[in-house]
């Protein structure tokens, strides 16, 4: 999933402030799953608004609605009807969402409302740690299943790189040595020696080599 | 002999080198650089310069090999992959050997989160390792990365760096093996305060073959004060000073702390030479520079030889 | 009515802090039922009482709670918003009130993000040896609450200097 946090109210006051009719839009999806974007989240950063306002004496009409996913068109497009009525969405999806939706109604500002942060795991509740790249080569059947790029701070392939400290990143004590891991992993299967081999350097050329990327699959298509 | 790595040929000959580790200044100032090789001539085969040590910004590496170079001493040109793509690592390389610099020690490098510029990208494209194999490999086919052919390759003498203290012990040795097998014909190691925990690696190495292809050179480093000794002890990672050090140095008074750690460093070294398949010792005076030369006389490691021009 | 006041009179009137029991506060109260005496009769009694001062919010367990529930309570009408929720360790559902102090700890970091007393919200967990009935504890939050401003959130026609009754005041005696 997609991991975001929810910029702090006052930048978004300030992102939000040239404008009369926001619609707040939340997303089922990934940011509701960390808890940054959902409906409840939504809810939430809309009200929040809606008072700062009255505060102020402010007169902004903000309004609220939840899409499943905002990255995908199908869903995008239900707010087809509504739209016309706004004159900027607030979004609360990752940064995909909220430019699959600035895609789709490109007459109309579509702000985030949330810093995107990482492709990552739910490891426990309320607890989400990055462990991928997108590098678009991937290598985990190497490494015992911990990826050297994303959890290794120095992305080294041939690690370890000599700070860590029981475990743990020089650069971070609450941070884990990726490669502690991948040669605990590795020793359990019986493939240490599998480490010996100097990994060659990576072809980064997968994940920039082209500039964003994209795929096209024609038996997905009408 | 101009042209030709000093450190190189005292190993090749059987010597126990001397290496020294000289930081660039946090400016634009050549004479910075010169006055602190001065204090090391005609007393170390060889001056390391570190290339933007924990990830603070000062005068490059190679600009400063180059100012040394000129200056009539052999340096070791440190990088690290923490700031260059494969691109400007291998024009490096060619640039370094042009200069007549012959000796590199290839390095991962501190984070960029340690030093002055904590927002910067951290490169790594390559790996310290994947390094060594790169030079190793322009050097001995004359071809870089994916196999183009250089119009000259370049002549240097290539090391990297080993922890013996770092985690996972076990694991230490299998990284200096893969090391060696990627090129690294000399091998400078992490400053050494627990000789018996440097003495098992020692042992580890040996029975695996290493000490007969790389030349290891046991990094010490003299400790200031009490103080400096319990910040290296808890803040620096990957670094193991044992209590009894800790206890020598907090045992005499404050003026008398640097006097105790240089002795602590010459003890050191002289056992150093006593390990089978140390063949040198690469001390890091950081900020310290002046007393390298006492040091060194003191281990009994002056004058240091003569090389016969080969 | 005014020609009787001397201007005098106004202006110290006009300058005195009014007392915070003269202005018209509302308390949105969510209560876990498991609350003593704390049913639909008691409920409807305390409202009636305390007339637009109070409004009371069953729930089956204080972890029933969402931030939001509080956020519209202090949106739409209230000035402040409290639970009730059962003593430390003696939840039945077992961690509902522990998640609702988590959850009124959230909602009180955005009311502080906006410029609002993070005095708006609050959680009390009943005590276990002399548990409060539903009444009880109603008053006392209506006395802690009393020390708020009116939010500066919801839209009130002018508390009056003068003895103007307001045209949407439906009604009960002032009892204060």
């Amino acid at each position: 999933m997609i991991t975001a946090e929810r910029k702090p109210i006052d930048e978004i006051r300030a992102i939000i402030a040239p404008y009369k009719k926001v619609l707040v839009l939340g997303c089922g999806s990934c940011v509701a799953e960390c808890a940054a974007g959902g409906e409840k989240e939504r809810g939430m950063l809309a009200s929040t608004l809606r008072m700062a306002n009255k505060m102020d004496g402010k007169e902004v009409l903000i309004q609220e609605k939840t899409l499943d996913r905002q990255c995908v068109k199908d869903f995008v497009i239900l707010l087809d009807d509504i739209i016309d009525q706004y004159d900027a969405v607030l979004s609360l999806g990752c940064g995909a969402g909220v430019q699959a939706v600035a895609e789709m109604f490109s007459e109309l500002p579509v702000l985030p409302a949330l810093n995107t942060e990482f492709l990552g795991e739910t490891r426990d509740q309320g607890y989400w740690v990055e462990n991928c790249l997108g590098c678009g080569d991937c290598m985990l059947d190497d490494f015992g299943g911990v990826c050297p790029l994303a959890r290794c701070s120095k992305q080294l392939l041939n690690g370890p790189c000599g700070g860590s400290r029981e475990g743990k990143c020089e650069i971070n004590p609450e941070v884990p040595c990726a490669w502690q891991a991948i040669i605990d992993r590795l020793d359990r299967f019986g493939a240490l020696d599998r480490l010996e081999q100097i990994y060659p350097p990576k072809d980064w050329s997968r994940k920039q080599g082209g500039g964003p990327r994209k795929i096209m699959r024609e038996d997905q298509q009408r | 002999m101009k042209d030709a790595s000093r450190l190189k040929r005292v190993l090749d000959q059987g010597g126990f080198a001397v290496t020294a580790e000289c930081g660039p200044p946090k400016g634009a100032d050549a004479e910075a650089i010169l006055r602190k090789a001065e204090l090391l001539r005609n007393t170390v085969d060889a001056v390391n310069v570190t290339d933007n040590q924990t990830a603070i910004v000062r005068m490059s590496s190679l600009a400063a090999c180059s100012l040394l170079k000129a200056a009539g001493l052999d340096p070791v040109l440190q990088v690290v992959v923490r700031d260059r793509n494969r691109i400007a690592l291998q024009s490096d390389i060619l640039g370094a050997s042009a200069l007549g610099i012959r000796n590199v020690l290839c390095l991962s490098g501190d984070h960029q989160s340690f030093g002055n510029q904590p927002q910067a990208v951290g490169v790594f494209d390559l790996d310290s390792i994947q390094f060594v194999q790169v030079v190793k490999t322009m050097r001995d086919k004359g071809t870089i990365l994916g196999g183009e052919a250089l119009t000259k390759a370049p002549d240097l003498f290539v090391g990297a760096a080993a922890n013996p203290f770092g985690d996972p012990f076990s694991f230490r040795v299998v990284r200096l093996a893969k090391k060696v097998a990627a090129g690294a014909q000399f091998i400078q190691t992490q400053c050494i305060y627990n000789l018996e925990r440097f003495e098992k690696w020692m042992a580890m190495s040996r029975d695996r073959g290493l000490t007969e292809k790389t030349y290891i050179l046991g990094g010490v480093t003299p400790l200031k004060s009490a103080g400096m000794a319990r910040y290296m002890k808890k803040k620096v990672a990957g670094m193991d000073v044992p209590d009894e050090v800790l206890r020598r140095m907090e045992g005499v008074p404050a003026k008398q702390q640097a006097h105790e750690g240089i002795k602590i460093c010459v003890e050191t070294i002289q056992r150093l030479k006593e390990i089978p398949g140390v063949r040198g010792v690469h001390i890091m005076a950081i900020e310290w520079e002046d007393k390298v030369a006492e040091i060194v006389e003191r281990a009994g490691l002056l004058p240091r030889p003569v090389i016969s021009k080969q | 009515m005014e020609s009787r006041i001397s201007s005098d009179t106004k202006a110290r009137v006009a300058k005195q802090t009014r007392p915070p029991q003269a202005e018209k506060r509302t308390l949105a109260l969510f209560y876990c039922q498991n609350t003593p005496e704390s049913g639909e009769a008691v409920r409807q009694a305390l409202e009636k009482k305390h007339a637009s001062s109070l409004r009371l919010f069953p729930i089956p367990c204080s972890g029933r709670i969402e931030p939001l529930h509080l956020m519209k309570a202090l949106e739409e009408f209230a000035d402040a918003a409290y639970v009730i929720a059962c003593p430390e360790g003696a939840c039945r559902y077992f961690e509902g009130n522990t998640r609702a102090t988590k959850r009124v700890a959230l909602t009180a970091q955005m009311l502080a993000q906006i410029g609002l007393e993070k005095e708006r919200v609050g959680i009390v967990a009943n005590s276990k040896e002399t548990p409060k009935t539903l009444a009880a504890l109603a008053l006392e939050l209506l006395d802690r609450t009393a020390e708020l401003r009116p939010s500066p959130v919801l839209a009130r026609p002018n508390q009056g200097k003068g003895t103007k009754e307001k045209k949407d005041d439906h009604s009960r005696k002032k009892t204060h």
